[in-house]
């Protein structure tokens, strides 16, 4: 469900609330979700799935999910981390979550974007070359 | 299959252990031939987007919170949650002479089932048109093998004019007998060995259309021989919106080759109503604000950009368009008409009445202009055609007048008479496009007053009587006109001899 106009322009207020030195933070979100319990705004749903969706979004900026086919050592994710927080010049933490289908090698996501370098990746972009 | 081994291993090589970025989203919603994503942050306007299952799409709504994509290819497969990724690449299209002869959809795929194209170069569908410095001035004919419109309504090479009138008019019919006219040139001058000689290319892009209809435009300029001399575009009625949105734009990017490699390219656009119908409906689904007849704001430069490809390029060749509107009851000033005629350099206006009382192609020389003029005709259509607009005009007038009068002084009578007698000879049947040497040898006897002589209703007969005199006896006489494009004396007093011939033959029978 999108909301409308007001509903979408208050989402980003509250979403805009919920950003401390650029970063989201649990205290300043609590407070955000007591005032809309209070408040009870039209459309509270729609309002909450929006606001949802842009902490999730900005979440996952922050986040980077690793997806791995062999085994993956803490050092290997924290040198990951470390070189994403560089780049995006922000910190950003790392997990791993095992993917056998990947073959061999990684897959790193970063909000919306993908850095592949697994064995399934390169022969998926090998057969829609051929 | 070595050829195959070796592909492979190449692009093995290519592939390096290097993470390769990719900008990813999911979709949202997918309805009408448009999803919603979410993600994509690095996406760029117009770029191709990657769907699951080798659908590709166009992003061209960019907004905060979601890119609104056209989706080209089967939409059934697609479902809310399927990831979708950038390609980094503008849409485009095969170009190239191995396209000749060929029937291709909007993204230049083979639809004919002649087997895959061999092209080795691709043209972006969006491209800026020339600018003003690369441009040359529009003075080479471009010939319809249409006696009332290359007499009377010059097309030159670069030009763009359009062609409009209601439904079941003959604007297709022109479109293709232009198409034809050039194979049947091109064939001509190439057989010459003439090196100056410049073959015209041609682009038909069918928007929106019946297949049937295409189906048989395609085989009537097989019939022709003027096929391997065509590219045809097809977006048909039954093709998703998106597809016909894009299809003229891929149509005039296989033109520009053409013309960038220093060739001569005619395109037709079968129709911009349909396809600015398309685009409405494309912008309704993405949400964008309607305006008049609710088309978005922007269907104007949607055709403006699109046209103003069409260009005659200094040192290099040109493309020329003849872009098809279709009006309701004859209206022109409907919002999509008033917009190409404003863009074009000229119209040819079909009328129902004209049509109807068997004036075909029925061209309404009063409403139909060629902006370019005289400029574009050879010297000896000049000659023998200059002043025919002009007593076409008159006769329009006085034959209107006429009606409420009887008593007529002898000099409108001999006007009436003559007016008439041009009428009649510039009917002409469909897919007959004639030469111009036989158009400037007809009118050059109209001229000279061999028809007066006839009666009204005979005057088809006797011009085409004289065609085939022409044609079977005096071969030698037209090509001397072809060749030197003026009337010498020379050429006058061999059309004068050949003219009095066939009067008398004609007059024995």
């Amino acid at each position: 469900m999108r909301g409308d106009k007001k509903t979408k322009l208050l989402a980003k207020q509250l979403f805009k609330l919920s950003l401390r030195d650029g970063q989201v933070s649990s205290e300043q979100v609590a407070g955000v979700l007591s005032y809309i319990e209070q408040a009870a705004p039209r459309h509270a749903l729609a309002l909450l799935k929006l606001y949802q969706q842009a902490i999730v979004t900005e979440l996952a900026k922050s986040h980077a999910r690793v997806e791995h086919a062999g085994p993956i050592s803490a050092a290997t994710l924290q040198l990951i981390a470390s070189a994403m927080t560089k780049k995006y010049a922000r910190p950003v933490t790392a997990t791993a979550q095992p993917n056998p289908r990947l073959l061999a090698g990684l897959r790193v996501r970063i909000g919306s974007d993908l850095y592949e370098s697994s064995v399934a990746g390169q022969l998926a972009t090998l057969s829609h070359a051929v | 299959m070595s050829i195959v081994v070796e592909q492979i291993e190449q692009q093995i090589a290519k592939l390096s252990s290097k993470a390769i970025k990719k900008n990813t989203g999911t979709i949202r919603a997918v309805a009408d031939g448009v999803a919603k994503l979410d993600g994509l942050s690095d996406v760029m306007y117009n770029e191709m987007v990657q769907f699951p299952g080798g659908a590709i799409g166009i992003a061209l709504n960019l907004e905060a919170d979601e890119v609104g994509c056209v989706v080209l290819g089967d939409v059934s497969q697609l479902k809310e949650g399927d990831e979708v990724q950038t390609t980094g690449k503008l849409l485009s299209v095969p170009v190239g002479r191995a396209l000749l002869g060929r029937v291709v959809d909007a993204l230049g795929r083979p639809v004919d089932g002649k087997g895959p194209i061999d092209s080795k170069e691709f043209y972006p569908v969006e491209k800026i048109a020339p600018g003003i410095m690369v441009r040359k001035s529009v003075n080479q004919p471009l010939f319809t093998g249409i006696m009332a419109i290359d007499s009377m309504i010059p097309i030159g090479r670069g030009q763009r004019e359009l062609i409009i009138g209601d439904r079941g008019t003959g604007k297709t019919t022109i479109c293709i007998d232009t198409i034809i006219n050039q194979g049947r040139i091109n064939k001509v001058g190439l057989a010459s060995g003439d090196k100056s000689f410049r073959p015209v290319y041609s682009i038909y892009v069918a928007i929106g259309q019946k297949q049937s209809n295409v189906v048989r435009t395609i085989a009537a300029l097989e019939a022709a021989g003027a096929l391997e001399y065509t590219v045809i575009v097809a977006a048909t009625a039954g093709d998703n919106p998106a597809n016909q949105y894009l299809a003229p734009f891929s149509g005039a990017s296989i033109g520009e080759w053409f013309m960038e490699n220093g060739m001569d390219a005619l395109i037709v656009y079968d129709d911009l109503s349909k396809h600015a119908v398309a685009y409405r409906q494309i912008s309704l689904i993405l949400k964008r604000p309607s305006g008049r007849e609710a088309y978005p704001g922007d269907v104007f430069y949607l055709h403006s950009r699109l046209l103003e490809r069409a260009a005659r390029l200094d040192g290099k060749g040109s493309l020329t368009a003849l872009p098809v509107i279709e009006t309701q009851a004859g209206d022109v000033s409907a919002y999509i008409p008033t917009n190409v005629i404003s863009i074009t350099d000229g119209q040819i206006f079909l009328e129902t009445d004209l049509f109807n009382q068997g004036i075909r192609p029925a061209v309404s020389v009063g409403l139909s202009v060629s902006r370019v003029g005289s400029s574009a005709q050879i010297k000896v259509t000049k000659q023998v055609g200059g002043k025919l607009k002009g007593e076409l005009a008159q006769f329009r007038e006085l034959a209107a007048f006429a009606q409420f009068g009887s008593d007529l002084d002898a000099k409108t009578k001999a006007q009436l008479e003559r007016g008439s007698r041009i009428v009649e000879l510039f009917k002409q049947p469909q897919l007959n496009p004639l030469s111009i040497e036989l158009q400037a040898a007809i009118l050059w006897a109209l001229q000279k007053t061999y028809f007066d002589s006839i009666e009204v209703k005979n005057v088809v007969s006797a011009a085409n009587s004289l065609k085939d005199y022409l044609t079977s006896r005096k071969d030698a006489l037209l090509t001397k006109i072809r060749n030197e494009a003026k009337l010498s004396d020379e050429i006058e007093a061999g059309l004068k001899a050949a003219a009095d011939e066939w009067k008398s033959t004609f007059a024995a029978q």
